[in-house]
């Protein structure tokens, strides 16, 4: 029997790491009054909470919202997934042929909707449909669009004084807080290797055709909230003197130098006077001898789409950058400028169809790449990586609505990640720990509400919606938790976590001649490891390559895991910080069952959790944050000012979309429609 | 006649600020291969005065400089023109290939 559409447009508007419970909190105070009409237009939990899928990780998350099934069913546990070769591995898992569930959006392309995909980290990309009705952009990392194939150049600060000699280039400085940015005074602290971008790591072209990624997490040196807040630039020192040998210098103007491309590439720039005699803006040219600049920048302003080749690997590509002069002195003896990232402007390889790349960038704009500089240097945070974010969430909320108003595009999967790439660089800066106890937690705390408004701003571009005919679902993967102690080494999500097994006597590394532990596994001694956020795998015979573990000991050893796990006390509290743990088999009630799951699946309890990963859906952390993701409903087929009790899982909303457009549910579906919010009976 | 050499305020004033077309040797004192290519690249001087330049940089004495380019080891010669970066060469290269890449620099 088919049934009648409730609606014919449908928007998902998807933000990454959304928590209800903080929202509530900013609703309450009146701060977020585009969210507020929303839910007065449309239906919700009053905790506006969606039960979340388990684990609380985003490709996880946005895979159970595209399909309605389980992770376990859906099979994408992580951003990786286990290497096939080895136990202390992990390959790229963000790839949509590795979904063992169907798509919605294959559903709605097919049945003749117009529909577009927009950079959803969860089984997007490569397109899974053949259907002309299907556009997909990115999806390949969970970003910015375009953010891990089009980098050509790194972010970089440059400082110009008077007092400095000689042009300095330090690349990918890993600068602490509260220090200048005068290269001979880091002297001491350079590192001589500089790392690869963490973004070819993970999201690179070798990443993504399946390389093993091999991330070792042995102490705090190595988790997130250490690395995600001290994300490295390039800094530049230059001399700042009398501008000589232009061929268009003003009066009066000072040069100074800036470096790109890695440091080959030159750009002279100038400080500009005023008619009262002061310094107040920056000129960046190609070069001496250019007739006009490449853009002139004022106080205060951050601007974008400015165009300029940059050179990578010795081929030279025009790129997008933004710019922003981060402090002036009027006399003329300092200027301080950032300088974004470059994203290559011609580079379309995740856009289905190419035309409609194309047809962004000359109806909207070219790509305007994002900030990932800040943590702990809150001058950055509020000068460069929130403003960045603002002026890409508006670049984003243009394009949807282009496609919506100029190309016709009926239903929309969309996603957006200024929360979560903001939480993961410093919501746990909301609550001073000793390990960052030099920080202001206040401070942290209003960036957090920065982000909420930035994102209450973005709804507010959609709203025009709901009076034209579309129904409007905002969700989440999940939300975002300032942690209340520091996290043990026990649920990263990122890698293999070594020190809590290694206490607990599974995990053996190598030793050094002074018994240190190596940054290398001895296979023969160990019994089972702890990898990406919530998996045990036994170090298993005749499954693993160096397993020692036989198959009748198996199950044994996993009710001794398991004990020792929740008989671990943390070393800074005394308490037990693992949640729940289940064997494989069990853990088919939370929905982390199957081949991707480990031998053992565990979570990290509430006290101890991290941003989100380690978490169950339901918890709670600091600063009145949860890792629940939100769900508020609202348009034709959608009641108005309406309140419903019923406990809205992750899984339920693709057949709720399924049935507000009429459409067959999607394959492996698990969940139910939100009936209870409907206008109608079905 | 000995090449000339870069400092980083040299550098920036003949190939940014000039543009001039021109290679720029990083080597090293005690560097055997350098020692072999630097004579050659002297001689080869003489054949492009006033149409090519021919400068050296110490990778001890300006180690800032000779990390803002992507060297694998010394010797590399680098070739400019217009400020932009026009490609490189490296090890015991022969005269007819360091030729070869000035008259494509030149083109």
């Amino acid at each position: 029997m088919k049934r009648a559409a409730l609606t014919n447009k449908l928007l998902v508007l998807g933000i990454d790491g959304m928590d209800p419970r903080i929202s509530r909190k900013y609703l309450a105070e009146g701060k977020l009054p585009n969210l507020q009409k929303l839910i007065d237009r449309g239906a919700a939990r009053e905790d506006l909470q969606l039960l979340g899928a388990i684990p609380t990780i985003t490709p996880p998350c946005w895979t159970t919202l595209a399909t309605g099934a389980y992770p376990g069913t859906h099979g994408i546990t992580c951003y990786w997934r286990q290497s096939p070769d080895s136990l202390d591995a992990v390959v790229y898992n963000m790839d949509s042929r590795n979904c063992t569930a169907e798509q919605i959006w294959n559903i709605t392309a097919e049945a003749g909707l117009k529909t577009l995909v927009w950079h959803w980290p969860g089984s997007s990309w490569p397109p899974t449909s053949q259907s002309e009705n299907l556009s997909v952009v990115d999806g390949t990392q969970p970003g910015s669009v375009n953010m891990g194939v089009a980098q050509l150049d790194w972010e970089k600060v440059i400082v110009a004084t008077s007092d400095i000699k000689e042009v300095r280039y330090a690349p990918r400085v890993d600068k602490p807080a509260g220090v200048g940015c005068i290269i001979t005074d880091l002297e001491g602290t350079l590192d001589d290797d500089v790392d690869d971008e963490m973004m070819e790591l993970w999201w690179g072209d070798t990443a993504r055709q399946g390389g093993e990624i091999r991330t070792y997490v042995m102490d705090d040196e190595d988790t997130e909230v250490v690395i995600g807040s001290k994300v490295a630039y390039d800094i530049v020192n230059s001399p700042l003197k009398d501008a000589t040998g232009w061929t268009n210098a003003p009066n009066g103007a000072k040069e100074f130098t800036i470096l790109t491309s890695g440091g080959i590439m030159r750009r002279p720039a100038l400080i500009l006077k005023n008619e009262a005699g002061e310094y107040d803006r920056v000129a960046i040219y190609k070069n001496k001898k250019a007739e006009a600049p490449i853009v002139i920048l004022e106080r205060n302003k951050m601007v974008s789409g400015i165009i300029d080749d940059v050179t990578k690997k010795e081929v030279t590509k025009p790129a997008c950058r933004s710019m922003k002069i981060l402090e002036l002195d009027p006399a003329g003896n300092k200027v301080r400028l950032w300088i974004s990232n470059a994203l290559d402007i011609a580079n379309d390889q995740l856009w289905h169809p190419k035309s409609l790349y194309k047809q962004i960038i000359e109806n909207v704009g070219v790509v305007p790449p994002v900030s990932l500089i800040g943590g702990e240097d809150d001058e950055l945070v509020r000068e460069i990586f929130e403003p960045s974010w603002v002026l890409y969430n508006k670049w984003q909320a243009d394009c949807m609505n282009y496609c919506i108003s100029k190309k016709e595009y009926e239903v929309v999967f969309s996603h957006l990640h200024n929360i979560d790439c903001a939480g993961h660089q410093l919501w746990h800066l909301a609550k001073t720990l000793s390990p960052w106890d030099h920080t202001d937690e206040k401070k942290y705390q209003n960036f957090i509400e920065k982000f909420y408004l930035q994102t209450d701003d973005y709804i507010g571009e959609f709203l025009h919606l709901l009076d034209e005919g579309w129904t409007v679902l905002l969700v989440s993967d999940h939300g975002l938790i300032v942690g209340e102690n520091v996290p043990p080494i026990l649920g990263e999500y990122g890698g293999l976590n070594t020190k809590v097994m290694e206490e607990l006597g599974y995990t053996v590394m190598k030793k050094d001649e002074k018994g240190n532990s190596l940054r290398e596994v001895d296979w023969e001694k160990t019994r089972a490891i702890q990898i990406r956020s919530n998996y045990i795998y036994i170090n298993l015979k005749g499954r693993d390559k160096y397993g020692i573990v036989d198959q009748k000991d198996k199950y044994d050893l996993e009710e001794q895991i398991i004990n020792d796990l929740y008989n671990y006390r943390d070393d800074r509290t005394g308490k037990r910080v693992v949640g729940i743990c289940l064997r494989n088999k069990d853990a088919v009630l939370i929905g982390t069952h199957g081949p991707e799951c480990g031998d053992i699946f565990f979570s990290i309890e509430e006290g101890y959790n991290r941003l989100h990963g380690d978490s169950i859906s339901t918890s709670e952390g600091y600063f009145d944050t949860s890792v629940s993701p939100i769900f508020v409903a609202a348009g034709p087929g959608i009641k108005s000012g309406f309140t419903t009790k019923r406990i809205i899982r992750q899984v339920d909303v693709a057949p709720s979309v399924s049935v507000l457009l009429g459409l067959r549910y999607p394959g492996q579906c698990e969940g139910a429609p939100i009936y209870q919010i409907f206008s109608e009976e079905i | 006649m000995a090449l000339q050499q870069l400092n980083t305020n040299r550098f920036e004033e003949f190939i940014y600020d000039n543009g001039e077309p021109c290679l720029v040797i990083f080597s090293r004192e005690n560097c055997h291969v350098c020692k072999e290519v630097i004579p050659m690249l002297e001689q080869l001087q003489l054949h492009y005065e006033g149409k090519f330049g021919f400068y050296y940089v110490d990778v001890e004495a300006d180690k800032n400089l000779s990390q803002r380019f992507p060297l694998r080891g010394v010797p590399s010669i680098l070739f400019f023109n217009e400020g932009i970066l026009q490609g490189k060469l490296a090890g015991n290269v022969e005269d007819g290939e360091i030729e070869e890449k000035i008259a494509e620099v030149l083109e």
